[in-house]
């Protein structure tokens, strides 16, 4: 037989954590909610028995709030799995049991598994998880899937559990403060015919929950019976979570032997013995005695308020600070940016370079014309293979890092705090603080960042999210920045590199937010619902040893699979089409390879930017399977230097890389937003994007040619412009606040008087 | 008084939560039930945002979220 088992849970609280230690796999996890959008499984062999191990995305309550959500709900409802694990954090027991306790109202088999017991025993507490035994009358599972649990007494739980299951035999006895028979009566032959349980189809309609109400398809009569009853959608809850207070109370206990040893070793807890014996007259020992008694004081404070504030800790306190948070937030992106481009990445990258160059190409390129091989094989392996490939390839550090580094923001559970600081932000451009966990992403990968858009509630928000992550500089782009910038920035220019790569970086993020600003206030028809934004603060968690190896071995693993085989194909074909012609091998310039005679006839569209030449089109276009490949095949052409040339070719080149930067990132981001979002925006972003990058890059070269003549002109051109579009803009708003009759934001004096009428 | 004008370190008491679509739901799922004790944290940098605690957790609620929560002071 097999077994067929689903996790589900509130979101974040380690259930992929727990599917990749029970099926050894590396899907994505972070510390925030909303990681996992899509259900996955897989199947494992345990004690001589299949067992398919579902991974459902998080998700609060049965009644749920958004798509992914969604998935899970069927996923419980559908009757496909022998058991649900409903997992559970012990940090948040109440809420998260609230989720097991409608799991049982659906009398569906559940086991319960209260995950991160590692942190209960930091605290110094212990869970008496007997106790909730008793109550809930299935079986409990206390874990750390985060650190080597024992996920075999798990699966024994569980399998056991199926075997024998005979029902649950919990007594739900809040259910019976609910008019639930009055509500059967009413419904109960549509709830058969709906394929739902009484019972539960009950308590969803009191609950409102919109696809139970529409699954049931009631008539005009049935809906007013059920008016009669009175609103009892917060009584459901609420008396939900009574139960549950019930149950859960002292469950979590300070481990007695904690308690003992901090009494000895806390002297300022113990009873002062010496004095208070009548000797505690000196001056001292009555400033001894005040700073106890406020140490005291500020024990019992933070005793109060930790009851409250799981998830905010004292670094909260500065990081979130209303004023402080959006300089550390750039603070610490500047400095993941300098690690990894600056200090650290870039002298990997050399050495290995350096590495390339003379170990690998030029003993191997000697020894061949050594022994006479035809030139173009020598070229093919020098030129198109090791150069080309190899220069994509000493970016593995630097790609590593970043993607390393990305994975501790959300590890640590910094990427929540920055959505809650941004939140206020995006909300005046039409998206909320969870875009910037999705824009985020996209500094890693464009194609799995839209991924994560799925848990956003409005769908024209999630639109507009997944349309604009793609501005975001993914680590495929980094090459090209990094090449060419270093061809061009030699010398006393060199020191500008950085700053030219970070430029490219806030250009893209820039992009971005203006694009949704236009959208949102320019196109009618792309404004996002008003929403509201719930999202769930985690606690700072510490990466274990293990994840951190992990990360960098699965990151590495994958850029190494990435150039072996789609950036090293592509390469070879590149280099072939662009070397040889119907007449054979043609190496030399104004050889007319296959390439160069098809690419001649777009590449004047880009005249315009300053790089209106085969090359440069030929690699661009090939950057369209992976952008990587448009530095490699620069490379393979020979360098920058030969690719940009002409007057202004520093300009030229900078031109390119902004072009590179907003120009469709690759065939995969493009298949990825077709099948979030549809592909008729899939076909809207290319052109978009298209657009956005031709215009921005005009626009620069325009300005940068101007610069180029005349410095001082452009520079007061630029400050007339900018001066009479700030001019413009006030206007506008003056206009605007004029046309509504409004005083000020909250229409001033006059807007009280009015509502007072 | 709405949970968004409520002033930052104090603890009230939730009365009420307001309106009738899924906002209201999610609330109630998540535990922002009558009677129940909440503690409000504090502002994010550009306003509109609240981060409060109740439960044992911690959550970013937004002003139309979070004006729909009726509390009072305990």
């Amino acid at each position: 037989m097999e077994y067929s088992i689903a996790l589900a849970g509130n979101p974040n609280v380690g259930k992929t954590s727990l599917y990749n230690r029970i099926t050894h796999s590396l899907e994505h996890v972070g510390n925030w909610h909303g990681v996992t959008v899509s259900k996955i499984s897989k199947s494992v062999l345990f004690d001589h028995k299949q067992v398919l191990v579902t991974d459902l995305p998080g998700f609060y309550s049965m009644t749920v709030y958004s798509f992914e959500e969604a998935v899970s709900r069927d996923a419980v409802l559908s009757g496909d799995h022998n058991l649900i694990v409903s997992v559970a954090e012990v940090n948040n027991l109440a809420r998260n049991l609230y989720l097991t306790m409608q799991l049982l109202e659906l009398d569906v088999p559940v086991i319960l598994v209260v995950n991160m017991m590692d942190e209960l025993k930091k605290q110094g507490k212990v869970l008496n998880y007997r106790k909730l035994e008793r109550a809930l009358k299935i079986p409990i599972v206390p874990m750390s899937a985060k650190y080597h649990s024992d996920v075999h007494l798990l699966l024994e739980v569980a399998l056991d559990y199926i075997d024998r299951y005979d029902g649950n035999s919990v007594e739900l006895t809040y259910l019976d403060r609910l008019p639930l028979k009055d509500v059967e009566a009413v419904i109960g032959e549509n709830a058969v015919r709906a394929g739902f349980k009484k019972r539960y189809a009950a308590i969803k309609v009191l609950e409102k929950d919109s696809f139970v109400l529409e699954k049931l398809a009631l008539s005009e009569a049935q809906t007013k019976a059920l008016e009669t009853l009175g609103d009892w959608q917060a009584r459901v809850a609420q008396y939900r979570y009574e139960f549950i207070d019930s149950v859960t109370e002292g469950a979590i206990s300070r481990n007695v032997s904690d308690l003992h040893r901090e009494m000895h070793e806390h002297e300022k807890h113990a009873v002062p013995i010496e004095s208070q014996t009548g000797q505690a007259s000196s001056a001292n020992d009555v400033r001894k005695s005040v700073s106890e008694e406020r140490h005291l004081k500020r024990h019992d404070k933070y005793a109060e308020k930790a009851l409250y504030m799981h998830g905010y800790s004292r670094i909260d306190r500065i990081v979130l600070n209303k004023y402080l948070a959006l300089p550390i937030f750039l603070l610490v992106m500047a400095a993941v940016f300098v690690i990894t481009f600056g200090l650290v990445g870039n002298w990997l990258s050399a050495l290995l370079d350096l590495g390339i160059e003379k170990l690998v190409y030029q003993p191997l390129t000697s020894w061949l014309n050594g022994i006479n091989t035809p030139g173009w094989a020598v070229d093919l392996l020098g030129d198109g293979i090791i150069h080309g490939v190899g220069g994509i390839l000493t970016f593995l550090p630097q790609v590593v890092l970043l993607f390393f580094f990305l994975a501790l923001l959300e590890d640590s559970g910094y990427i929540s705090r920055v959505a809650f600081m941004t939140d206020g932000l995006f909300r005046k451009i039409g998206l909320s603080g969870r875009s910037a966990f999705t824009m985020l992403m996209g500094f890693g990968c464009s194609a799995t960042a839209v991924l994560t858009a799925r848990g956003l509630e409005d769908d024209m928000m999630r639109k507009k999210t997944v349309l604009l992550t793609p501005f975001m500089s993914c680590s495929a782009r980094l090459p090209v920045y990094s090449v060419i910038a270093a061809a061009f920035f030699t010398g006393g220019a060199a020191a500008a590199k950085p700053f030219i790569i970070f430029a490219m970086y806030i250009l893209g993020a820039a992009i971005a937010l203006i694009a949704a600003a236009v959208f949102e206030k320019g196109v009618k028809k792309m404004k996002s619902g008003k929403l509201s934004f719930i999202m769930e603060m985690p606690p700072y968690r510490r990466p274990t040893a293990e994840r951190v190896f992990q990360l960098i071995m699965h990151n590495a693993k994958v850029f190494l699979i990435r150039v072996g085989t789609t950036i090293f194909t592509l390469n070879v074909i590149v280099w072939l089409l662009s070397n040889f012609s119907v007449r054979g091998y043609v190496p030399e310039v104004g050889g007319y390879s296959f390439l160069q005679s098809v690419s001649m006839f777009v590449a004047p569209v880009f005249k315009p930017l300053g790089f209106g030449e085969w090359r440069a089109v030929t690699a661009l276009v090939s950057g369209l399977v992976a952008k990587e490949v448009v530095v490699s095949v620069i490379e393979s052409f020979g360098g920058p230097a030969v690719v940009f040339v002409g007057q202004y070719a520093a300009l030229s080149a900078v031109t390119f890389m902004i072009f590179t930067l907003l120009y469709i990132p690759c065939i995969a981001t493009l298949t990825a937003i077709g099948k979030e979002i549809g592909r008729r925006w899939a076909v809207f972003s290319f052109v978009f994007q298209l657009i956005v990058a031709y215009a921005v890059a005009l626009v620069f070269r325009g300005i940068g040619l101007l610069f180029c003549i005349s410095p001082g002109w452009t520079a007061g051109i630029l400050i007339g412009v900018l001066t009479a579009a700030v001019c413009a803009l006030t206007a506008v708003s003056y206009l605007r606040r004029r046309k509504s009759g409004c005083g000020g934001c909250c229409g001033g004096c006059n807007g009280c008087d009015r509502s007072r009428k | 008084m709405k949970l968004f004008s409520a002033k930052s370190n104090k603890v009230y008491k939730i009365v009420d939560v307001t309106g009738n679509d899924d906002s209201r739901r999610r609330l109630l799922d998540m535990g922002f039930t009558p009677e129940c004790r909440i503690f409000v944290v504090g502002t994010a940098p550009f306003g509109g945002t609240i981060l409060v605690s109740l439960r044992g957790f911690t959550v970013a609620l937004r002003e139309d979220a979070a004006d729909r929560i009726e509390v009072e002071a305990v």
